[in-house]
């Protein structure tokens, strides 16, 4: 049993499964050497052209030379990019792609100058650099792979594997390419060149130059150049291998050449193997001799319908169409233009899309050469296409489920392993286009696998985010809680005492509240028991009418603490107090008390007339006893009503619609002015800073009582009706007393809180 | 004749036992945590956590899911992920309950020169993909971007524009290719 070595040295070579034998048509271009064309007056040059994000190095109308590096950038797979030419850049802009798309990229449009200037080359001796210093240079020189597939080869050349085997390839078995079989007829010292750096950078024990055997020439000059080269005897061989397509495939190549298979979404670099285009050979000895960047290539232009076929150096980024007009191009009607071969090649849209660094042929077929597109007929299962897949796939199984677009399931039989050469499409007696279909189905699972990827991403982002909006919340608690502590450990006993202080009094004016209704209905009782009104009594019934209108409006405020639904029975329904109170016997030494006091009162306030005392905190600043007090309270007390009124407009004003009596609207615009005119009074009897300060307390307050009002109100409209009834009630009695003009303001505030109340009474319906 | 009976119920028990420990011990060792149906539920949502299910993010539907909602709600998937989730419940599939617009997948954009900075749009991203500060002009981040629509609705000035991601070579799908070939001879006489 020989090694593989052995047999690598002796040429024996194995079968790859499948492939086809098309007409080779290669003899239309290789018969002339490689020519150059006229330069182009314009190139467009794609940026960038491999890696994702770049950074331009030029702007618009900047002179560039040729060779000057036109972008910088990072990134695993970056390349930089060139100018082809010396010459001014007239635009940046998104052009038609050199892809099967056709969409538009970003584009440096480089006008030549026509003295087609160098910059500044840094020619160097391989020998006198590191590996690094050269991995870097061919980096710099923006080498891609030729072949066609454009992966950038200083990261092939730069494998952490342990290499054993390089292959060269110089198959091209592709039909009417000739490109690489001209240049190693042409240029197989300079290849050779490459090859010799090639091997310094990976050591392999061996390198095989394989050739088909359509190029006797073309492996007859490279067996030439390796005799005349400084490689290592015996390590360097050329093998030529049968003609069949796709041969020139890698994982094909490899097959044929050492008779391992590369496993499914295994590189060929975990075998210990690396394969190389000639043409990169190529451009390495460029880059690293001379110092030129990849900027120019060889392209076969060929087919029926170009009448100088023949291959010619580009320069990269050299608009088909301008090198089209050189070559003697006569399109037919239906002309379509392909770039690459005829098996694995696309069709452009746009004949001005440039030439790139994977551009090794430019295809314009006659109709006889490539017919039009043939109507798809129904698969008969004949089978011809697995026998000639070279991926040993089943393709009749791949069409069914991405005809169905059952990708996965079309997945499921490996169809990331098809090379998409076409070689089924081909050999189809029904004209199915197989490959198209099979490229639906990458692209759609390709965008399957990216939106799992992105899903993932968003589902740990959002996670991230719920997690991040919990710690904030649990942060803000704890910070509240720690503060509460603190304040608490901080506060003073005097704080403590007011805090007490305050909690008392709010006690006592609660069973102050209770008290009050009763003796409210005990006054009553004891009123209409009485038939000598005399002047005293009348007034002690006054002021417990003050009173008990006093503590309605304070239950109405405190309604929330207290029950809501005994509070209004207990201080708004006199006519129920009257029946209870009197039976309690409780209530009758609370009203003797009340009396008592109310009597008192009476006395001390001769002055005050009873319907004043009935309008509650208002009336006080009439009062001659105490001005300066008095002012105060009547500033407050305009304050407030100021607010109600405000509250109320802006009520009316929400609805609007369901207002039915327009007399009670000008009640409350009344009451408003009413209450501004009082106001206005009130300031301008006090010096302006106390008045200030006298005006936001009564604001503040006014404010906090119309909330409470309102969540009152919310809470229970039922009683809070029941409430303002009463007031209602009360009020006119006052009106016919006294013409006060208070007095009328809280009458119309009454109204309104009433029609307020019952309309949301209503909504609430 | 009797023995055959003990001999009978004797075996009967010991196998019980020891079939017992056998799968108390399986119980044990092979616990699985969780319902792992959310888990392939969610799997198959596009997690675009846009909230058009009536839940709060796709997990949720997940779990409502597994726990026998309809698999019909979730428009930003589309009858694709309702056919596989169909085919996962072993339910029937039903059409999408909203009417599924144009599947076509949307970022958010904030025309910058508008944005006064509110900070609602950001508050309202459920993937965190909106970056800015109080006063200070707003960006989305495009690849984060789920196109869920729920910034456009708090944002106070209407800055905020749901636009179809572009077309790039790199998402391009060969169905596009519809597009006929231009012929070479007529375009050429244009130029």
């Amino acid at each position: 049993m020989l090694t593989l070595l052995e047999q690598l040295d002796k040429g024996s070579l194995w079968q790859s499964p499948g492939g086809i034998h098309p007409p080779e048509l290669k003899q239309l271009s290789n018969q002339q050497a490689i020519g150059r064309l006229p330069l182009a007056k314009q190139f467009v040059v794609p940026i960038p052209q491999v890696g994702e994000q770049a950074r331009l190095l030029v702007e618009v109308g900047q002179t560039v030379l040729k060779g000057q590096v036109l972008t910088e950038g990072t990134g695993f797979i970056y390349l930089p990019v060139h100018a082809p030419t010396s010459g001014t850049v007239t635009a940046i802009k998104a052009v038609a792609s050199n892809h099967a798309s056709g969409l538009p990229v970003l584009s440096c449009i480089i006008d030549a100058d026509g003295y087609d200037n160098w910059c500044d080359l840094i020619t160097s001796d391989p020998a006198a650099l590191s590996n690094d210093d050269i991995i870097t240079k061919i980096k710099q020189a923006g080498i891609a792979g030729m072949g066609g597939a454009a992966f950038p080869t200083h990261i092939k050349l730069n494998t952490a594997s342990e290499i054993d085997l390089v292959i060269i390839n110089g198959v091209e078995c592709e039909p009417y390419i000739t490109s690489d079989d001209r240049l190693m007829r042409e240029y197989s010292n300079e290849i050779l060149k490459g090859i010799e750096i090639i091997h310094r950078l990976l050591g392999p024990q061996r390198i095989i130059i394989a050739i088909e055997d359509n190029k006797p020439e073309a492996a007859q000059a490279m067996q030439q150049a390796i005799h005349l080269s400084k490689l290592p005897a015996n390590s360097t061989r050329v093998t030529v291998i049968p003609t069949k397509y796709p041969s020139g495939g890698e994982k094909q190549l490899i097959q044929i050449i050492t008779g391992k298979e590369v496993p499914s979404g295994c590189l060929p670099s975990q075998l210990g193997i690396v394969v190389q285009n000639v043409g990169t050979a190529f451009a390495i000895q460029d880059a690293i001799y001379s110092g030129k960047p990849l900027i120019e290539r060889v392209v076969t232009f060929t087919g029926k319908n170009i009448h100088q076929p023949g291959n010619y150096w580009l320069p990269i980024g050299t608009p088909v169409a301008a090198a089209l007009e050189l070559v003697d191009f006569r399109p037919s009607t239906t002309q379509k233009l392909i770039i690459g071969g005829p098996m694995m090649g696309y069709a452009i849209h746009d004949p001005y899309v440039p030439v790139l660094k994977g551009t090794n042929c430019v295809l314009a077929p006659s109709n006889e050469e490539i017919s039009p597109d043939s109507d798809e007929k129904a698969c008969i299962r004949c089978g011809e296409c697995a026998i000639a897949c070279p991926a040993l796939l089943l393709p009749q199984q791949l069409f069914w489920h991405a005809k169905a677009q059952e990708y996965d399931k079309a997945a499921s039989f490996n169809l990331q392993d098809c090379i998409e050469c076409g070689c089924c499409s081909y050999v189809c007696p029904s004209d199915i286009p197989l490959v198209e279909y099979y490229r639906i189905a990458k692209s759609a699972l390709r965008v399957e696998a990216e939106e799992k990827v992105l899903a993932e991403q968003a589902k740990l982002r959002f996670e991230a985010r719920l997690q991040r909006l919990e710690d904030e919340k649990l942060a803000r608690e704890a910070k509240a809680k720690e503060a509460a502590e603190k304040r608490q450990a901080n506060m003073k006993s005097s704080d403590k005492d007011a805090v007490a202080a305050a909690m008392a009094r709010i006690a006592a004016k609660k069973a102050a509240q209770s008290n009050e209704a009763n003796l409210q209905s005990i006054v009553k009782h004891d009123a209409n028991d009485s038939t000598g009104v005399d002047k005293k009594s009348a007034v002690s019934a006054a002021i417990a009418r003050a009173k008990a209108k006093k503590a309605a409006q304070s239950a109405e405020q405190f309604s929330i603490e207290n029950n809501a639904t005994q509070t209004p029975s207990n201080t708004h329904n006199p006519s129920d107090s009257v029946v209870e109170g009197g039976i309690s016997q409780q209530n009758l030494i609370a009203a003797a008390v009340a009396r008592a006091k109310a009597k008192k009162a009476a006395q001390n306030n001769q002055a005050i007339t009873s319907d004043e005392a009935v309008n509650g905190l208002a009336d006080s600043s009439t009062s001659d006893t105490d001005p300066s007090l008095n002012d105060k309270k009547a500033k407050v007390a305009a304050a407030i009503a100021k607010a109600k009124a405000k509250k109320l407009q802006q009520t009316e004003i929400a609805s609007d619609s369901a207002d039915t009596e327009p007399n009670e609207d000008n009640s409350i615009t009344a009451s408003a002015n009413g209450a501004m005119a009082k106001k206005t009074i009130a300031d301008d009897n006090t010096d302006p800073a106390e008045q200030d300060k006298k005006a936001r307390i009564a604001a503040a307050v006014a404010k906090a009582k119309a909330k409470k009002l309102q969540q009152v109100e919310t809470s229970n409209v039922e009683s809070q009706l029941s409430s303002s009834s009463i007031t209602l009630e009360q009020t006119p009695n006052l009106d016919s007393a006294v013409l006060d003009k208070k007095a009328k303001i809280a009458a119309a505030v009454a109204k309104a809180k009433a029609k307020k109340l019952a309309q949301q009474a209503e909504k609430k319906d | 004749m009797i023995t055959h009976i003990f001999v009978a119920v004797a075996v009967l028990t010991i196998s019980a036992i020891v079939f017992g420990i056998i799968l108390g011990y399986a119980a044990d060792k092979f616990k699985v945590e969780g319902n792992p149906i959310i888990d392939q539920v969610e799997a198959l949502l596009p997690q675009t956590q846009c909230g058009q299910c009536g839940y709060p993010g796709c997990r949720p539907y997940a779990e409502a899911i597994a726990n026998g909602d309809k698999v019909n709600k979730c428009p930003p998937g589309g009858t694709a992920t309702m056919e596989k989730l169909a085919e996962l419940m072993g339910v029937d599939p039903e059409p999408l309950d909203q009417v599924a617009q144009e599947a076509v997948k949307k970022v958010a954009y904030i025309r910058e020169d508008e944005c006064i900075g509110c900070t609602k749009c950001i508050q309202a991203c459920p993937v965190d993909a909106i970056l800015g500060a109080g006063k200070l002009m707003h960006t989305v981040i495009a690849k984060d971007c789920t196109g869920c629509d729920l910034c456009v609705e708090p944002c106070p000035v209407d800055c905020i524009d749901m636009l179809p991601v572009e077309t790039t070579l790199k998402n391009w799908d060969w169905k596009l290719n519809a597009i006929p070939v231009t012929l070479v001879s007529e375009s050429l006489e244009e130029r």
